[in-house]
């Protein structure tokens, strides 16, 4: 056959200019239920061209031709009748040749005979569709093709075909038995092109025009590889055979949706696998580091914990682990995240569009989901670091069925401090750790069981007579099952506590301990219904108590002068119900229409002080207070919270999103400090302190380029919230009876452009994002002391316009990479010292206008070689090692600047900063 | 082979973290100045000229404080009273003495030449509440080491008092240790003349007043009843070597004026490292009524106040232990006295600039001359020799 058609080409070439002639000609044909067969003689008998052909290629055809055509010529005759089938044609004078797949082409591409044999097809150019010819396989080296692996050719060739990629679907199934094979992974050599068969054996992939190599790796079945001349969308079934011998495992992967396709814009997805390479900070993997390197999430400054996502408040982020919320989810001031990250799977973060199933923030979700354990045997991962140690380890309960994952971490700091000369060191502790146990029960087909553990805790006290102490505790039980293949819902219970302590223990008679507690439990109900092709229902209701202790300090002598103090207690309800569908339009639009209604009531037993209306809030003002029973409703918030997100696809890989988001937010971080601190408390809405809400609109562009090698989007955003907190100047928050009147509730707007492109794949990969945004609050009341900066806008906190940053990773050898980090910010606004005065002897500072002014760019390098283990199959473990500078420029960034007036009355400034030097460190990983 | 490198690794990490997180001075900028007017205003409920004290803001680089001068400062009262207040050297006196009464709302108002209207809220007189003692103890504190405290106690029986501000102004008496009979003095260029010192420069008196805001609160005690550690002095600190003498002012503040003082205190103090304080913008009760955007710093406080003088001898505290260290090195040094060539060199000239600039003074006169720093010898170069009026000895 090869050889029939290189004869043809030849042949074709040398006849070129005569064909245009020839074929011109019109006449009169009638066919009436003829085969092809008989249609093909009608035709010989009519006119005078002859056809040549392999009959079974005829025979095979069954469809009946009926037309009647009228002053036509062969060309548009042959077109018609051959439309439906595999068949192409061409006509040299009067001879016909048909061909079975193939195009028989007129011209060569202009690029035939450049020297890039790897160039198969419309790889660089988009719209001219270069036709695929076959003796390029040849020169394809990097497929390998064996004379075992025969080529199948996939529908039509068309010169008419602008798509670029082509659906490809078939049934997969087992040669000895002729049942479906489900969860096959199939994959396209050398592209990132992947799917699994379903339960019935099915699957379907999106191929490019021209040659795919596709691969089939299973443990159970022989290896597959078959080459695919994709022409068209067409079938392909495939039978495998078991394999006999299990070989070493083969790990499989799943990729998700692209984001193009998604309907979501403003999302994060972080894939723990894939940050293995980034360089890091004191030997730690972070997924929450690693996210604040993409557009639209920052922090205040390194070691400030939180996180300011598209210009929201540190506060306004549901970071959930499991379905369940982490209050405080990073240890050590922000250093390190309290996620492990051998046991975490995924983090994804809504930054734009959220969808209606989760509530109760303003600004985004942290959805961070920890691995299954290995249901087949036992295996572990660790790692040793400078300051922490890690590990994991999942261990089967029933084979295939049950595992569970424990992972745990601990730092060595407090011992390296003890062991230390230095007397204030030696007098300072630090150190945390946290664990985590999961455990999953594939119980049947239908349904599915999954049970996190969380505990982290903290502690630390420098060269001070007070330990501080903070722990999150999280439980979160999640129960799937599918009524049918269309139907399925989730039950979810959680209950999360967060609590601090500082504990003052001293000479002085009146040492203390002090603490903080907030606990919540919630339990979810989740429906996800496909009730056809184009609708797609989630529906649910969600409610959740919280429990707050908002702080006690009890006197630890019997002498004590001090009284115990204990802030009553708060409670409240908050409750959602929403339904959101999925509604596919067209191929091209999709939309998602969410409805949330959110419902809160802070609940007695309570004292409320009732204020005089039209004064500002003060222990003055105060002309009642209202008592509620346990249980009883003290006021109530609620309202409707809709999300809407679409998609639109101009082109297969280019797609424009737009969202609008309504977020109500009914709990509060009361936080005098400029960042946040683990002694910052939750307080929740109540008479006096009203819930924030926030509205997002939303716009983004996405393009994948070269097969998904390259993911670039541009997204915009404007954001407005009402009522967020902030403090009259230093205001007293802790233990504080009647913390509204340090209280102001303001205003907030923030807009901005976010820029990413994302390379997954290939010897250099990583991303480079870009952002440009403002974050603005307005504080206006109606008294001078609830007006900060004249009732008028002001950057907050957290405003830095430019933010770049490149992670960048390149691999030389299987063993070897180099991944590098970069960062630049604007300096984060500050309230600077305009001038002075004096009062009472003293020289005092006169601050300028809130934020007016700012602190240096921030400017950072980090550079990490990995080093991969050998990768010997038969060893007990495969490990790496990671070797990381941190600040390789060695820039002194300022975090702060901030102002002492000394006893001298002179005021002086002092800026503060971290990693001022280059911080060298080096772990050893490793898995089993 | 690992951990050898860790251990290396660790202690300079934790070192960059904990303590160093670095802190270093860094250049303030003033290119955006803004002029605001300062009132420091406490009446308090002495018979007396009241005083009220009015400044403006100034820029960093600036060292002289600027006084408003030519503006009509009264107080008025809601019983028809208005004090005026007359402008004498830099500050504004009542025109006659006056006392606030308990009962009585009192407010401030200040016209300047510029045109600006102020105005105060109105205040009433706080309770009155008497210092109790003010006692001096030898105490050793964890961080300071040994020294005297010096604790004020206070009771108010009706528990109204509650919010309290002190000031003290402390005063000791300095003996030099090193006063000689004669002393050296410049004649000419190259001459120096021995002539009798005066005993007045053996024994000096340093007043001085605190300038830290000290405040309490007894809020959150089950009484109203204070035991304020006000001042601690080091047993090494050389002020409390021979005779020391302090003053307690207790001024009672209500709420507003406690804040103030505690918010001014508050955004001056660093806070923590890594959780700084937010600052900004303070505001008082006081308002420019003419122009709401012009800025005004400064509380009016209509304050009850009481004080009480305390004395101790460091000897009666210390017995027998040997006084502390001067505040200065006091070793003798040799200034061979002559010009041109001589061994140990001639350093008539030397000698003879820092006796020009009273650094140096003379305590033996052979071999010529063993000098001292001059505040070992004089004590008026850095203290005064005046009695001050209320020393008793």
């Amino acid at each position: 056959m090869n050889k029939i058609i290189s004869l043809l080409f030849i042949l074709f070439l040398s006849n070129n200019i005569l064909i245009a002639q020839n074929s011109n000609e019109k006449f009169s044909i009638k066919f009436k239920d003829e085969s092809l067969a008989t249609a093909i003689k009608n035709i010989e008998t009519t006119t005078l061209y002859k056809f040549y052909f392999d009959p079974t290629w005829v025979e095979t055809n069954k469809t009946l031709i009926t037309g009647d055509y009228n002053n036509i010529t062969i060309d548009e005759l042959l077109e018609k009748i051959l439309n439906k089938t595999d068949l192409n044609f061409v006509i040299i004078k009067k001879k016909i040749i048909l061909t079975l797949n193939n195009q028989i082409h007129d011209k060569l591409p202009s690029n035939y005979f450049a020297d890039t044999p790897a160039n198969q097809n419309e790889k660089l150019e988009e719209n001219i569709e270069n036709p695929v010819f076959y003796q390029q396989y040849d020169s394809l080296n990097n497929y390998s093709i064996t004379k075992k692996t025969a080529v199948i050719f996939i529908g039509k060739e068309n010169k008419e075909s602008v798509k670029k990629n082509y659906l490809i679907s078939g049934h997969i199934n087992n040669e000895e038995t002729n049942k479906p094979e489900a969860n096959i992974y199939i994959k396209i050599r050398n592209k990132n092109i992947s799917t699994s068969s379903d339960p019935n054996g099915y699957f379907s992939l999106q191929l490019p025009r021209g040659m795919n190599v596709l691969e089939i790796k299973s443990l159970t079945h022989k290896e597959f590889t078959k080459t695919l001349m994709v022409y068209n969308d067409g079938t392909f079934d495939i039978n495998l055979n078991e394999k006999s011998n299990q070989l070493d495992e083969v790990v499989i992967k799943k990729k998700g949706k692209r984001v193009t396709e998604t309907v979501l814009s403003g999302l994060v997805s972080i894939d723990i696998e894939n940050i293995k390479n980034v360089p890091l900070i004191l030997g730690e993997r972070d997924i929450l580091k690693i996210a604040t390197t993409f557009p639209g999430i920052k922090t205040t400054g390194e070691g400030s914990a939180g996180f300011n996502v598209r210009g929201g408040k540190e506060d306004q982020n549901l970071i959930l682990l499991d379905n369940a919320v982490l209050y405080n989810p990073q240890h050590f001031l922000g250093f390190f995240s309290a996620i492990n990250p051998y046991t975490a799977k995924k983090a994804d973060i809504y930054k734009g569009s959220i969808p209606a199933d989760f509530g109760g923030r303003l600004s985004s979700v942290f959805d961070i989901t920890t691995k299954n354990g290995n249901p087949e045997k036992i295996s572990g991962e660790g790692a040793i670091g400078p300051i922490t140690s890690n590990l994991s380890f999942a261990l089967p309960i029933e084979k295939n069925k049950s595992s569970i994952l424990f992972g745990a971490r601990a730092t060595y700091s407090d011992w390296i401090l003890k062991s230390l000369d230095d007397e204030n060191l030696k007098n300072s502790q630090a150190g945390f750790y946290d664990g985590i146990l999961k455990y999953n029960n594939a119980i049947n087909k239908t349904n599915n069981l999954e049970a996190t553990l969380y505990y982290s805790q903290d502690r630390f006290s420098i060269n001070s007579d007070s330990i501080y102490k903070y722990s999150n505790r999280l439980a979160s039980v999640k129960w799937d099952h599918s009524f049918n293949k269309n139907h399925k819902a989730s039950l979810i219970f959680t209950n999360s506590e967060y609590k601090f302590n500082i504990n003052y223990d001293s000479e002085d008679i009146n040492a203390f301990d002090f603490g903080y507690k907030i606990n919540e439990s919630q339990f979810q109900l989740k429906f996800n219904y496909l009730f056809n092709e184009k609708h797609h229902f989630s529906y649910g209701i969600a409610s959740k108590l919280y429990n707050i202790n908002p702080g006690y300090q009890h006197p630890k002598k019997t002498e004590a002068t001090l009284i115990p103090i204990d802030i009553d207690k708060e409670k409240a309800l908050e409750s959602g119900v929403y339904f959101s569908d999925n509604y596919k339009v067209s191929d091209k639009l999709l939309i998602d229409l969410g409805l949330r209604y959110s419902f809160y009531a802070a609940l007695g037993a309570s004292d409320v002080n009732i204020y005089q209306s039209e004064l500002p809030l003060n222990e003055a003002t105060v002309i009642n207070t209202q008592h509620y029973n346990n249980n009883e409703i003290e006021k109530k918030y609620g309202g409707f919270e809709p999300r809407l997100a679409a998609r639109y696809f101009f082109t297969e890989d280019f797609s424009i999103k737009a969202g609008y988001d309504f977020t109500r937010q009914y709990i509060h971080l009361l936080s005098s400090n400029v960042t946040q601190s683990p002694n910052d408390t939750w307080k929740l809405s109540d008479t006096n302190i009203k819930p924030q809400s926030g509205q997002q609109i939303s716009l983004g562009l996405f393009k994948n380029l070269n097969d998904d090698e390259f993911e670039i989007s541009l997204e915009g955003y404007y954001k407005k919230s009402n009522n967020i907190l902030d403090y009259k100047v230093g205001a007293q928050l802790l233990l504080n009876k009647n913390v509204e009147t340090e209280l102001l509730q303001g205003e907030g707007k923030a807009y901005g452009i976010e820029f990413l492109i994302k390379k997954q794949i290939g010897k250099l990969n990583g991303w480079i994002g870009y952002t440009y945004s403002r974050s603005l609050v307005k504080l206006d009341g109606q008294y001078n002391e609830e007006k900060v900066n004249n009732g008028e806008y002001f950057a907050s906190n957290f405003d830095k316009p430019h933010d770049l940053s490149a992670v960048l990773n390149y691999k030389f050898t299987k063993r070897y990479s180099l991944s590098t980090n970069f960062l630049y910010q604007t300096g984060r606004p500050i309230t600077f010292p305009i001038g002075t005065y004096h009062y009472g002897d003293a020289e005092y500072t006169l601050y300028s206008d809130r934020n007016k002014y700012r602190i240096p760019d921030y400017i950072r390098l980090d550079i990490g070689i990995n080093i991969e283990g050998n990768h010997k199959i038969k060893k007990l473990a495969h490990s790496f090692w990671n070797i990381s500078i941190y600040n390789v420029l060695g820039r002194d960034n300022p975090y702060s600047i901030y102002f002492v007036t000394n006893p001298a009355g002179k005021i002086k400034a002092y800026k503060t900063s971290i990693f001022s030097i280059p911080v060298p460190s080096i772990t050893y990983n490793f898995k089993f | 082979m690992k951990s050898i490198y860790l251990i290396k690794i660790v202690p300079f990490l934790f070192l960059s973290l904990i303590i160093s997180s670095c802190s270093e001075s860094y250049n303030l900028q003033t290119d955006n100045y803004e002029e605001a007017l300062v009132v420091e205003a406490t009446i308090t409920n002495e018979l007396k000229n009241q005083e009220i004290k009015l400044t403006k803001t100034s820029k960093f680089e600036e060292e002289e404080i600027k006084t408003v001068a030519g503006a009509n400062v009264n107080i008025h009262d809601n019983k028809g009273n208005i004090f005026y207040f007359k402008e004498s050297a830099g500050k504004y006196i009542s025109e006659t003495k006056f006392r606030p009464s308990p009962n009585t709302e009192y407010t401030l108002e200040i016209a300047t030449t510029d045109g600006k209207k102020y105005q105060s809220s109105n205040e009433t007189l706080t309770t009155e509440t008497e210092i109790e003692s003010v006692t001096p103890e030898v105490i050793t504190d964890i961080k300071e080491g040994r020294g005297v405290q010096i604790n004020v106690k206070s009771y108010d029986p009706v528990n109204t008092s509650k919010y309290y501000r002190y000031e003290y102004e402390e005063a000791y008496k300095i003996i030099t240790p090193k006063w000689y009979p004669i002393k050296l003095v410049v004649i000419g260029p190259r001459e120096v003349e021995e002539v009798l010192n005066e005993t007045n420069k053996k024994i000096c008196y340093t007043v001085k007043n605190s300038t830290d805001i000290l405040q309490y609160t007894t809020t959150n005690l089950l009484e109203d009843r204070v035991d304020f550690p006000i001042r601690f002095i080091s047993d090494q600190n050389y002020i409390i070597s021979h005779r020391y003498s302090i003053l307690v002012r207790q001024y009672v503040q209500n709420i507003e004026s406690y804040t103030f003082y505690k918010t001014l205190k508050e955004i001056s103090s660093s806070g923590s490292v890594l959780s700084p304080k937010q600052p900004g913008f303070l505001n008082g009760n006081i308002k420019c009524m003419s122009d709401s955007n012009s800025k005004v710093i400064g509380f009016f406080d209509v304050s009850a106040v009481s004080s009480k003088r305390v004395f101790f001898n460091y000897k009666d505290l210390f017995p027998g232990e040997p006084l502390p260290p001067y505040y200065t090195d006091c070793s003798n040094q040799f200034f061979n006295y002559c010009w041109g060539a001589g061994d140990p060199p001639c350093v008539g000239g030397t000698l003879i600039y820092n006796l020009t600039i009273n650094s140096l003074t003379l305590i033996n006169i052979e071999p010529k001359y063993i000098m001292v720093n001059a505040p070992c010898g004089d004590c008026t170069v850095f203290s005064s020799n005046v009695v001050p009026p209320f020393w008793t000895d």
